[in-house]
């Protein structure tokens, strides 16, 4: 391992969070397990999984064995943790397997109450885990307590392979003795089935050379001691010399094919593994919020599933890959740049140990989707042969083109966002351009009737249409006027916060220059004002809230017959100041309540004139000032809109007059002259 | 001899119609569509008052404005669009007297002018014992304040309110004037205590404190006593 590696696996160690196993079996005791084990998790704020290992000897599990089982690894996946199962033959060692993978620093598990035989003879899974843990803490919950005791043990050497033909030959030597002890009983041909039995035994333990090796031993032992003539390797009858054949052959077959059935088991293994680390990921990614989150993941995962350092680059939009999660490349070697360039445009792989550039340090693969690259991972470990295995690298496209997936996904969707962004404000455009030139149509309309009629008709009017002639002209000009300051007003909101002009203002002072620019519309509506005399003051755009005020009450003159009444209140409400305008009007249809503020909508289109863009302005002002606004009915009849505004903290108090603020007599004489 | 104002304005529709209404009241108005032009009117023809548009060709309203300040004293209005509120403050702060938002109407303009040129006019100020508008009287020898025949009861801050935007009766005041001629010039920042006092001045003085009749909101800009 290169230096940089073994610094990079401490950082891991060290930055990393703790990561806790909890073992779970069938037996009742295992919710107390992940219980136990669930607690440590949260006090270390550290992932945990809980982890069943499904061995041959469990197959016949009873259904009530089975449901507890479930049950067990279904409650430990709602406290947080990840439920897995796993299949192998030896729980210790599958634990210690998954324990690697996964990082594991600790692991939990249970101590049985009775002892079973075997375990007296071969320790239990406890205890043999506590033997072979290696540097992970082993806490062991006996079944009456949940006292944890950790442990820690160093990692015992792996056997190395030479034994096992020791061991194969020892095995052979055994099954000699107990022939030799039973050859006096029994026919030479069931002493060859002890053999078989030892044959056997070294292929399920040792594997296939050592097995052979047995075979072949097995046939000189028993020609050596138990064929005619003993002690010799000579065969005189040719039945004997069959048998010795056949034998050889069968052991031969036995060991060819338990081998392959372990490889078959280790494989079947292997594979789940991988699926087991694709679910996860596809699991994360489907988590992952933004493209940042999912790039993270990816890196996260694939760097700790081939413990290599990962970094991922994407093309920007003028198509150049840049780095978007991961370390930095080597930068003082261009090369590297160049395999990234390469690997996006032709696919394949390229860099370290590869075919292409072998040389460099980074090992680059694209990340695919079904129809194109949209991206480079790079890979950086001190062993990339072991990642260009054709199996590692089959499982590493496989994890590639899922985040290419994900990567995609997130892209176009984007890209929709964009696009009904702006296909909405096109739309909306396009509604605001012929709304709004209807709406200045009309009064223009009228102004440019009412001057022509004068211009023409001069003689033949007599003074009083011609009074009513300028008069409606006027009050056209006032109707656009009112109409461009909405739009002005919108298109300043639509600029953002910032815009907004914040000052301290009183609502009854906004409220009267409101009334001065509705003068001539509410000639004909008696208005109440009833407003506490306390009310504090508000920070807002005084021109925003007069907008508000004068759009609410120009509609509630709208919308209700002419003599009838409109009320203004206002109170100080939960720390908000309340508005209400009501009126007597026919009220709103039931359902419009909340879509009058939408854009453009009018409650009885073509009976009132109007862009239908007042209330929504107001909704914007006022939400841009945090407050609410929200109609409804009356109960004794007529609508009433209220609007809130927060109110926050007040101005500093008025200070005390100090003396060059108070006036003298003498000063107050002069003080007009 | 006739009052003669000064127009400064590049649309040619609205110096049609500003021409119609101002010389059929009996001004006599000179008129011209660039700043640089203006100035040269104004010194040469010494107009009584100048209504100036902030949107010129050739120049920004303010350098006209500090131009004219640097050597005359003659009345000015300001023609400016609504959303301009700060740039009209610094207009006024700059020196205008007056400002006027388009679109106005003749009435407005006239009233404006009409106040413009009494307090212009020499020799009047300083010799006036009592103030009187509508139903309120200032008796400023006594330092009284009426109603009809009823006292008012006014703080001396209030009052000192009052006497100033009396001062400046018929014009907008900025809410920095005021707050430098009542509270002193580190107030100048202090719009809240301006809007309490004149809201307490109001609820004193008006029949409707929410439809003033007396002291007019200018939005965004400042005060003004209504002074016709």
């Amino acid at each position: 391992m290169s230096d940089s590696d073994s610094h990079q696996d401490a950082a891991v160690k060290e930055g990393g969070r703790e990561r806790i196993l909890v073992g779970v079996s069938p037996s009742p005791f295992s919710i107390r397990l992940v219980r136990a084990a669930r607690r440590m998790a949260d006090g270390l704020k550290a992932e945990w999984y809980a982890v069943h290992v499904e061995t041959p000897s469990q197959a016949h599990l009873s259904s009530a064995e089975q449901e507890r089982l479930s049950e067990t690894l279904r409650l430990a996946a709602q406290w947080g943790a990840q439920s897995v199962r796993i299949t192998g033959t030896h729980v210790r060692d599958e634990i210690m397997e998954f324990a690697r993978e996964h990082d594991i620093t600790k692991i939990v598990v249970g101590k049985p109450l009775r002892r079973r035989l075997r375990e007296v003879l071969l320790g239990s899974v406890a205890d043999q885990l506590i033997w072979n843990c290696g540097d992970i803490d082993v806490y062991v919950i006996s079944g009456e307590g949940e006292a944890a005791v950790p442990t820690h043990r160093r990692r015992k050497p792996v056997r190395p392979m030479e034994s096992n033909y020791l061991w194969a030959a020892g095995i052979v030597g055994a099954c000699t003795v107990l022939a030799w002890v039973l050859f006096p009983y029994f026919h030479l041909t069931n002493l060859v089935m002890i053999y078989f039995l030892g044959v056997v035994a070294a292929a399920s333990l040792l594997g296939r050379g050592p097995s052979i090796l047995a075979s072949c031993l097995s046939v000189a032992a028993f020609d050596f001691f138990f064929v005619p003539p003993y002690l010799t390797f000579v065969v005189e009858n040719t039945d004997y010399a069959v048998t010795l054949m056949v034998m050889l052959l069968v052991g031969a077959m036995i060991s060819t094919l338990t081998a392959r059935v372990h490889r078959q088991a280790e494989s079947a293994r292997h594979q789940e593994r991988q699926t087991a680390a694709l679910y996860e990921m596809s699991r994360s990614l489907t988590a992952a919020l933004s493209l940042e989150d999912l790039l993270q993941v990816v890196v996260k995962q694939i760097a700790r599933i081939f413990e290599c350092r990962v970094s991922i680059m994407l093309p920007d939009d003028r198509g150049v890959l840049v780095l978007r999660q991961g370390d930095e490349l080597s930068p003082d070697d261009e090369r590297e740049a160049l395999a990234a360039q390469w690997v996006f445009q032709r696919g394949g792989v390229a860099g370290a140990a590869s075919e292409l550039l072998a040389e460099i340090k980074g090992l680059y693969l694209p990340l695919r989707t079904s129809e194109k690259n949209i991206g480079v991972m790079r890979l950086e470990t001190g062993e990339p042969q072991r990642i260009l295995d054709p199996e590692s690298l089959r499982f590493l496209e496989a994890l590639g083109g899922q985040a290419a997936l994900a990567i995609e996904r997130e892209n176009l969707l984007r890209q929709a966002q964009t696009a009904q962004v702006q296909r909405d404000s096109e739309r909306m455009r396009n509604i605001l351009l012929s709304s709004v030139s209807h709406d200045l149509r009309t009064p223009l309309t009228v102004i440019a009737g009412s001057a022509s009629t004068l211009v023409e008709g001069e003689e033949n009017l007599d003074d009083r249409t011609k009074r009513e002639l300028v008069q409606s002209i006027y009050d056209e000009a006032r109707r656009l006027d009112r109409l461009v300051h909405n739009l002005l007003d919108m298109s300043r909101l639509q600029a953002g916060e910032a815009v907004l002009n914040r000052e301290w203002h009183l609502l009854e002072e906004v409220l009267g220059t409101a009334l001065v620019q509705l003068d001539l519309l509410l000639k004909d509506h008696p208005l109440i004002i009833k407003l506490p005399p306390d009310l504090p003051l508000i920070k807002v755009d005084g021109l925003l809230l007069e907008r508000v005020l004068v759009n609410l009450l120009e509609n509630s003159i709208k919308y209700s017959p002419p003599g009838s009444l409109i009320e203004v209140t206002s109170r100080v409400q939960d720390q908000e100041l309340l508005v209400e305008i009501a009126d007597r009007g026919p009220g709103l249809p039931p359902g419009e309540e909340a879509r009058i503020f939408e854009k453009f909508h009018r409650v009885a289109p073509g009976r009132v004139r109007g862009t239908g863009l007042g209330l929504t302005i107001c909704r914007n002002i006022i939400e841009s000032h945090g407050g609410r606004i929200w109609a409804a009915n009356r109960p004794e009849g007529g609508a009433v809109f209220r609007f809130t505004l927060p109110l926050g903290d007040q101005p500093p108090a008025l200070d005390k007059p100090s003396p060059e603020m108070l006036i003298s007599p003498h000063e107050g004489e002069n003080s007009s002259h | 001899m006739k009052v003669r104002i000064l127009l400064i304005e590049d649309d040619p529709h609205i110096r049609r119609f500003l021409r119609a209404g101002l010389t059929s009241q009996g001004y006599d108005l000179l008129e011209t569509d660039t700043g640089r032009e203006g100035l040269a009117l104004a010194a040469s023809q010494v107009p009584d008052a100048i209504l100036l548009d902030l949107g010129l060709p050739d120049m920004e309203g303010i350098e006209v404005i500090r131009n004219l300040r640097e050597w005359s004293q003659v009345p000015i209005i300001i023609l400016s669009a609504r959303g301009q509120e700060r740039e009209k403050v610094v207009n006024l702060d700059a020196g205008a007297d007056d400002y006027l938002t388009k679109p106005f109407g003749m009435g407005e303009l006239l009233a404006r002018i009409r106040a413009l040129l009494r307090r212009a006019a020499p020799g009047e100020e300083g010799q006036e014992q009592t103030f009187q508008l509508d139903r309120v009287t200032v008796d400023f020898e006594k330092r009284r304040v009426f109603r009809g025949q009823e006292e008012i009861h006014l703080t001396p801050m209030e009052y000192k309110l009052l006497l100033a935007l009396i001062r400046h009766r018929g014009k907008v005041v900025t809410h920095r004037q005021l707050l430098k001629e009542v509270w002193g010039a580190s107030h100048v920042n202090q719009q809240h205590y301006l809007r309490i006092f004149i809201l307490n001045l109001r609820r004193k003085l008006e029949e409707d404190p929410t439809r003033p009749q007396y002291l007019i909101t200018e939005p965004g800009v400042g005060y003004r006593l209504r002074d016709e």
